[in-house]
This record gives C-alpha cells, sequence and structure tokens, in this order.
C-alpha cells in the first residue's frame, strides 16, 4: 500500500491518498495520469490490468486500487 | 422531429403514461416499446428497419458469445489440457462475432452519414490526378438516432465481450435498451448495464415522479423558448454576414452560439431526463455545469459526459493499452519519467479519440478541424501540465485558490468559445477569418453595429435574465444543491407559484411568431 500511494504522490501531489474517495469522480486523476498510474502498477506488482477494468470504482480510492492488484495478483 | 414540438411532451408522453399505467405489469415493457417504435416510425417511416436489424444483430450476437463462453468452460473442465490455448482459442472466435457484429452496425453509419463526403472526396482526388471519372454523390436521409443507437449497440456487444455484463437473453428488455423513445433522438448514449434493467422493470407512475418529470421537462422549454430561439437570430446575423460585423460583435455572436448550443442540447436532454422520470427511470445526465470548468478535459467530462465516457472506454484505454503502444511505453520507461514516456501512447490515443469525435459529429472538415482542435489542446495541456505546475511553485501561486479557479474558467470558456466558432462556422476559412477579424477589428464600430443582431431590448434583456437562472441554478447544482429538492420542502403556495410562474414564464415569455426562427434540433443531425 506504501509503494502505491509512493506512485500517487508522484503523479500528483496534491490529493492526500489516504482518505480520498473520489479520484475519478472527483476529477483528481485524469485519464493520462491514469495511464500513467496503470504502467506504473504493472512494472511494480507484475500485473496486467484489464481495459475492462478502468472503472471508476476500481480507481477511487488507494484502497480499491489495491483491491484490484491484490485480485489481479490472485488470477 | 424535435422533443420541442408540444405534441411530444403534451400528448404523447401522456398518452403513453395513461396506457402504461392500464396495462398489466407484464406488459409495461412491450407498451414502451411500442411507443418508441411508433414514435422512431412517425420521425423515420420504414427506415425503422435499420433500427430492427441492428437490435437484432446485437441479439444474436450476445446469444453466440454466451454460447462460446459456455463451451470454452466445458473444454477447460478436461484434464491434461493447455489452458492457456484453450482460452487464447475462445477468445479469437469471440473477436472475430465483435468485429463482425460492429462492422455490420458501422456499414449502415457510414453509409447514411459519410457516403456523400467520402465521395465528394473521392471525385475531388481523381480531379487532381486528372482521371475522368466521377462517382454519383447520394445523400441519403438516416434513420433517426443512428449515431446515438449504433455506440449503444457497439458499447452492448464490447461489454459482452469482455465479460463486463451478460448477453441478454431477452430480446424486449435488449430492443428497449436500444430504441428507449426518450433517448432515441439526441442520446444520451447510456450503457446497457446504466439503463437497460431500469427501463425495463419501469412499474409506477408516482404523483412525485410524475410531477418531477414535468418540471424538469418545462425547465428544457425555457431554455429552448426563452432563450435558444432569441439567441438564434443574433447567431445567424452574426455567422451569415461576418464580414460586416467588428471583432467585438463576433465575440457577442461565438459567446451566444455556444449559449445556444449549450441551452439547445442540455434543454434537450431535460425533456429526455425528465420523461425517464415520470416512468421511475433514471437516465444518466449528460451535462455538469461545463462552464465551471478548469480546463479542456475537465470541460469534455462535463460536456456530453456519455459520449466522452463512450470514447474513453472503448477508444483511448483500448488504443493506449493495446500491445504495441504498451510497448513503446516500457522502452521509453527506462529513458523517462512514469508520466513523460506515458505522452506518447497517450497522445496517439487522444488523437483517434479527437479524429473520431471530430467525425461523429459530422461529415465535414469543420467537424474534423474541431477535433484535432481539442486533441491539440489537451494533449498540450498534458506536455505544459508539470512546467506550469513547477512555474506556480517557484511564484508561490495557489493553484487551488478561487482566483486561480476564475482564471481557469474564463481561460477555458474561450477555447470552448472559439473551438465551437469553428464547429458552427461553414469552413475553416471562414472560422480563422472570423477569428483574424476578432483580433484586428475590435472595436472598430460600424453604423448601427448592434441593432444588427436582429433583436431588440426586450429580447435582449429576456436572453440574459433566461442565462441568469440557469447560471444560478448551475453555481447551486455546483454546491450540490439541488433546486428541486428545495422547491419541493417549501410551503404548497409558494412552490405551486413557482411551478405556474415557469408555466406563464414559457407561455408569455416565450419566442413565438414569424419573427422567430425556431433552432431544429441541432445534435438529432450528428
Amino acid at each position: 500500500m506504501e509503494r502505491l500511494i509512493e506512485i500517487l504522490e508522484e503523479l500528483n501531489p496534491d490529493v492526500d491518498y489516504k482518505t480520498c474517495e473520489d479520484l475519478v469522480d472527483g476529477r483528481h486523476l485524469d485519464s493520462l495520469t491514469i495511464l500513467s498510474l496503470i504502467s506504473e502498477i504493472e512494472d511494480e506488482f507484475d500485473v496486467e490490468i484489464p481495459t475492462v477494468e478502468i472503472i471508476p470504482a476500481n480507481f477511487n480510492s488507494a484502497k480499491s486500487i489495491m483491491a484490484l492488484i491484490e485480485k489481479l495478483q490472485e488470477e | 422531429m424535435s422533443f420541442f414540438d408540444l405534441g411530444f411532451a403534451f400528448l404523447f408522453v401522456p398518452i403513453v403514461v395513461l396506457i402504461f399505467i392500464i396495462v398489466p405489469k407484464k406488459v409495461k415493457p412491450l407498451v414502451l416499446l411500442l411507443a418508441s417504435y411508433i414514435l422512431f416510425f412517425i420521425a423515420s417511416k420504414f427506415l425503422i428497419i435499420f433500427l430492427l436489424l441492428s437490435t437484432l444483430s446485437i441479439f444474436i450476437a450476445g446469444k453466440k458469445l454466451n454460447k462460446i463462453d459456455e463451451l470454452k468452460t466445458k473444454a477447460l473442465e478436461k484434464k491434461d489440457i493447455d489452458k492457456k490455448e484453450i482460452k487464447e482459442k475462445f477468445k479469437k472466435k469471440k473477436r472475430r462475432i465483435v468485429l463482425l457484429v460492429i462492422l455490420f452496425n458501422i456499414i449502415f453509419l457510414f453509409i447514411f452519414k459519410y457516403l456523400k463526403f467520402f465521395t465528394i472526396n473521392i471525385n475531388s482526388l481523381l480531379d487532381i490526378f486528372k482521371i475522368d471519372y466521377n462517382f454519383t454523390i447520394i445523400k441519403l436521409v438516416a434513420p433517426i438516432g443512428i449515431s446515438y443507437y449504433t455506440l449503444k449497440a457497439i458499447s452492448y456487444v464490447v461489454d459482452v465481450y469482455n465479460g463486463k455484463i451478460e448477453a441478454d437473453n431477452n430480446f424486449v428488455r435488449l430492443a428497449l435498451y436500444l430504441s428507449f423513445f426518450p433517448q432515441i433522438l439526441e442520446g444520451p448514449i447510456s450503457k446497457y448495464d446504466e439503463v437497460a434493467d431500469n427501463i425495463y422493470n419501469a412499474t409506477k407512475v408516482t404523483y412525485h415522479n410524475f410531477c418531477f418529470g414535468y418540471q424538469r421537462i418545462l425547465f428544457g422549454f425555457f431554455k429552448k423558448l426563452i432563450i435558444v430561439d432569441r439567441l438564434n437570430i443574433l447567431v445567424k446575423q452574426v455567422f451569415n454576414n461576418y464580414t460586416s460585423f467588428n471583432g467585438l460583435s463576433i465575440f457577442i455572436g461565438i459567446v451566444s452560439y455556444t449559449m445556444l448550443l449549450y441551452m439547445e442540447f442540455s434543454g434537450t436532454m431535460d425533456v429526455v431526463i425528465g420523461t425517464g422520470e415520470i416512468f421511475g427511470i433514471t437516465i444518466p445526465e449528460n451535462f455538469r455545469q461545463p462552464f465551471f470548468s478548469k480546463n479542456i478535459t475537465d470541460f469534455w467530462s462535463r460536456w456530453h459526459i456519455s459520449l466522452g465516457h463512450f470514447f474513453k472506454d472503448y477508444v483511448f484505454y483500448p488504443v493506449s493499452l493495446s500491445k504495441p503502444l504498451k510497448k513503446i511505453t516500457t522502452s521509453l520507461r527506462k529513458k523517462f519519467s512514469v508520466r513523460t514516456s506515458s505522452l506518447v501512447a497517450g497522445g496517439i490515443a487522444l488523437f483517434c479519440v479527437w479524429f473520431l469525435n471530430g467525425l461523429w459529429h459530422g461529415a465535414g472538415y469543420t467537424y474534423l478541424f474541431f477535433g484535432m482542435y481539442h486533441f491539440l489542446l489537451i494533449f498540450m495541456g498534458n506536455i505544459f501540465e508539470p512546467i506550469i505546475q513547477s512555474i506556480c511553485t517557484r511564484l508561490k501561486i495557489s493553484r487551488t485558490s478561487k482566483k486561480y479557479y476564475s482564471l481557469q474558467i474564463i481561460k477555458t470558456s474561450i477555447l470552448v468559445f472559439i473551438g465551437e466558432m469553428f464547429f458552427r462556422a461553414d469552413s475553416v476559412s471562414q472560422g480563422f477569418s472570423m477569428l483574424g477579424r476578432m483580433f484586428t477589428r475590435l472595436f472598430v464600430l460600424s453604423k448601427n453595429e448592434f441593432y444588427r443582431f436582429g433583436l431588440d431590448f426586450y429580447d435582449v434583456i429576456l436572453i440574459i435574465v433566461g442565462l441568469l437562472i440557469v447560471l444560478f441554478i448551475g453555481i447551486l447544482k455546483e454546491k450540490n444543491i439541488s433546486v428541486r429538492e428545495e422547491i419541493a420542502k417549501k410551503h404548497v403556495v409558494v412552490r405551486w407559484l413557482i411551478y405556474y410562474l415557469l408555466i406563464l414564464s414559457i407561455i408569455i415569455l416565450g419566442a413565438y411568431g414569424n419573427s422567430y426562427a425556431p433552432v431544429d434540433p441541432i445534435y438529432a443531425d450528428f
């Protein structure tokens, strides 16, 4: 989780990722930032994020992103 | 056909509501489907066959995709098999079906919408190469809403392919999703999982929903009859005679056109969403106060939201995360930062999105220019974002301050006005010519400059008051305050006073008569 928050802070430092629950709906992460985030996550956590998983519910908080990573690691 | 024809909101809808209430629960979806097909038939006659073909194509495709999934599950149950190979084999089969169905639907869209444009361009090319042959130019009348229901059909099959939704075995539910009458003319292009069950399972018309629905419809009429049909006079004058106006007047003309477009499209959405609301159906919003946007990316997440979502989900991410582009991103990551390395893949995907967005709006160079203009603005915005961020940090400018936000809103709005000017212009060169006049002849006053707008003092006051009311409601919405909920809390006398004022203002102050030129539904032509 800490590594994920570090990645997110590198991309956009203006957000408190421990509490923010509307990263996509609140437009803190735009499409290009999400693209960078996916590339970084895939590298760091050795997973492949399919496009069908790129939905606001999976990217609205650091917690939901981590849950997605864990789900993909299990598959 | 327009949803602002009184016959739609005050005859067609009440009749459907009445029948919907009377019939047994099981028949209700059929009533909605029949109403949808009747409306389609009234507008497009036998071209309804294309809507039926689209519906049938995605219904069959969904069933086929389901069958393949079942066969895959059975195949995977066997022992001593290469699971990866089997999965890949079935994926290929599914992909073939999806591509075929997309192609089938796109061909109709191409024939009806783009054939003329392409024939003209091919003929021009033949002329350039001095080939003495010209194709006959055929201009066909398209079925209503083809640009909208085709995208809905594509989104359905792709979502089934991706396993995001289950294929629908109920033909009525799927047909209703594709053709639900409030959404058929101008969208929104909602996804299957957002609305299909909601529409199919609608059972009641409650007093609350009926009142709230008609309030929303009336607000749409207010925008159209008080603001749009008046602004249209000014817009026509300026765009048709721009060479005789000074820069300031042209600027007023392009601001008016953007407002006209917003009021017309969002007003139609009020009628659409309000009609859904009557039946207890929640149709997703297509606008969210776009003129409070801090940049162009933000603007497009607030304006025609459903189209933006379509392009993001079915073009931007699939293209930018495709294998070849992912390879490029990975190799760039070795030399550059995460954000910079994503710019190439993101930029290519963004280009595809905006090329298609321009083309979706119409077959013409002004629309393609409109798309490329936004591509450049968004792409440049992404490139310069880190630079702006570091400048603000150095100069200690707070990017979250109200002042900074206000400046962002003004900048974004001006960029939007210019984009819409090219969108409305007859040609790209007219757009540039108008832009040039805005800079070179800003205050060069000619005789009767403003009188030539074609509006009298009374019209101008009504437009301004109308826009201020919409702005006021927008500010409240931006603060998450629901105006209708607030009105509903008021005393019954105050409440009905507001409703009567709204109805009377539309009846008395609406732009009726020969001196006005009612605007045809702009987005229905896209």
